[in-house]
């Protein structure tokens, strides 16, 4: 860098009048001049702040932009690919199944409707393997509705919600002996000519039971 | 619990189901060798508008029983028979109107039970625009403990006309069984109680699927 020429950096100092100069210098002097204007014109926020006032300022454009595509992407009908694995679909289907099985508390249990009613069977069967309850209302069908004897005592118990009205059954025991209920207190003739009775039943709807 | 549940589920889902034909539902469950007659004794029934619900039942029960061929048939013709005997009283009691349905099968239930006809036509006549099953058990009730037929209609007669209806006539023969078997009643002296009370005969305990309530 060559020195200033001392009559120039008293021009630009204010000590001397830039009139005063020969034209050489007075050409150098207005150059000075104007570049030290340029750096006094730069601007004093940063960039980065002048490039997020510039965000802040277009966001609102910005956002109502976004909002129209989403609405316009759930308006629109698309394909929707659902990958499962069997084995989850399969845990699936089995919790849904228990939720809906499974009572809500203790006491809980399918409820009967209006034109049905709950039937309570017991029967004292010591020494039982097994004893179930075949009549009209599961149309004599074997396997349907099964006594339990939980404590082994040999009283076998069990309850149904049956369609209100009359019913004839007897209990099966072990499988093989059909032997009518000693507690029904109703009985008929069953018409096949060996005299055996079947036991009747009337179940009352739910709602007349009610006081 | 969700045994029992599960058992709830399938009693109701293998319960009668009318909306099947009587073949339909036979098919598979009764002897081969008893179909064909079964089969014509049920279409006898539908031919004669006869409820074919109660044939279909005493196949299904004597085949589940495992009754022989011949007995079995026959245990259907006897239902058959026993139909049209309904049929008749029915039509006798509800004199100049259309048979309602479910009538007939009830009367004939009453009658395996061993109900005299005349009293199954009081009874019918009585009420003939309702249900009948629960006057005729009621009687049929009655009558298994040994009290008097017409006696027994006459007290389930004075029930009705005090207001009792459908299964609250059970309560009312209930009540005169409860009044026998307190000692030292003829039947006619608990008869004469129970009317004495009506129509305030005790319902039972409602039921529930552990047994009477607070139990």
């Amino acid at each position: 860098m060559s020195p200033l020429d001392p009559r120039l950096q008293e021009a630009l100092d204010g000590e001397r009048d830039p009139g005063e100069l020969p034209a050489d210098l007075r050409e150098a002097y207005d150059r000075l001049i104007a570049a030290a204007h340029l750096v006094s014109a730069t601007p004093h926020l940063s960039v980065a702040s002048r490039v997020m006032a510039e965000i802040r300022h277009t966001a609102p454009a910005y956002h109502d932009g976004s909002v129209r595509r989403a609405v316009r992407w759930l308006g629109r009908p698309r394909a929707v690919t659902v990958r499962l694995r069997p084995v989850w679909t399969l845990a699936l289907a089995a919790g849904l199944t228990a939720i809906l099985l499974l009572p809500a508390g203790p006491g809980a249990g399918p409820r009967p409707g209006v034109a049905e009613g709950v039937a309570n069977f017991v029967g004292h069967f010591p020494g039982a393997r097994s004893v179930e309850v075949v009549g009209s209302f599961n149309d004599w069908r074997r396997g349907v509705l099964h006594l339990n004897d939980d404590d082994g005592d040999g009283v076998w118990h069990g309850a149904a919600v049956l369609p209100a009205g009359q019913h004839e059954y007897m209990f099966v025991v072990d499988g093989e002996r059909w032997v009518p209920d000693p507690l029904a207190g109703r009985y008929v003739d069953d018409g096949f000519g060996a005299g055996q009775q079947n036991s009747l039943l009337i179940v009352r709807p739910a709602e007349s039971s009610s006081p | 619990m969700l045994r029992i549940a599960a058992v709830l589920a399938a009693v109701l889902a293998g319960g009668p189901l009318s909306a099947q034909s009587g073949s339909t539902r036979l098919a598979g469950r009764v002897p081969a060798a008893a179909l064909p007659a079964i089969d014509s004794l049920i279409a006898t029934a539908a031919a004669e508008s006869l409820p074919t619900e109660p044939l279909v039942q005493k196949a299904l029960e004597g085949s589940a029983k495992h009754i022989p061929v011949d007995r079995l048939v026959t245990g259907v013709r006897r239902g058959l028979l026993q139909l049209r005997v309904a049929r008749e009283i029915v039509v006798r009691a509800v004199r100049g109107t259309a048979v309602p349905e479910g009538h007939v099968a009830a009367v004939a239930a009453a009658l395996s039970r061993g109900l005299p006809a005349p009293v199954v036509e009081r009874l019918l006549t009585m009420a003939p625009n309702e249900a009948p099953a629960p006057a005729l058990h009621a009687a049929a009730d009655l009558m298994a403990h040994h009290f008097d037929p017409d006696s027994a209609a006459e007290l389930l007669v004075d029930a009705h006309s005090k207001g009792l209806r459908g299964v609250r006539l059970l309560d009312v023969a209930a009540a005169a069984n409860h009044e026998l078997q307190r000692g030292g009643r003829t039947p006619a002296e608990a008869l004469s109680r129970v009317r004495a009370m009506l129509p305030n005969v005790p319902a039972p305990e409602p039921v529930t699927r552990r047994g009477t309530k607070g139990s």
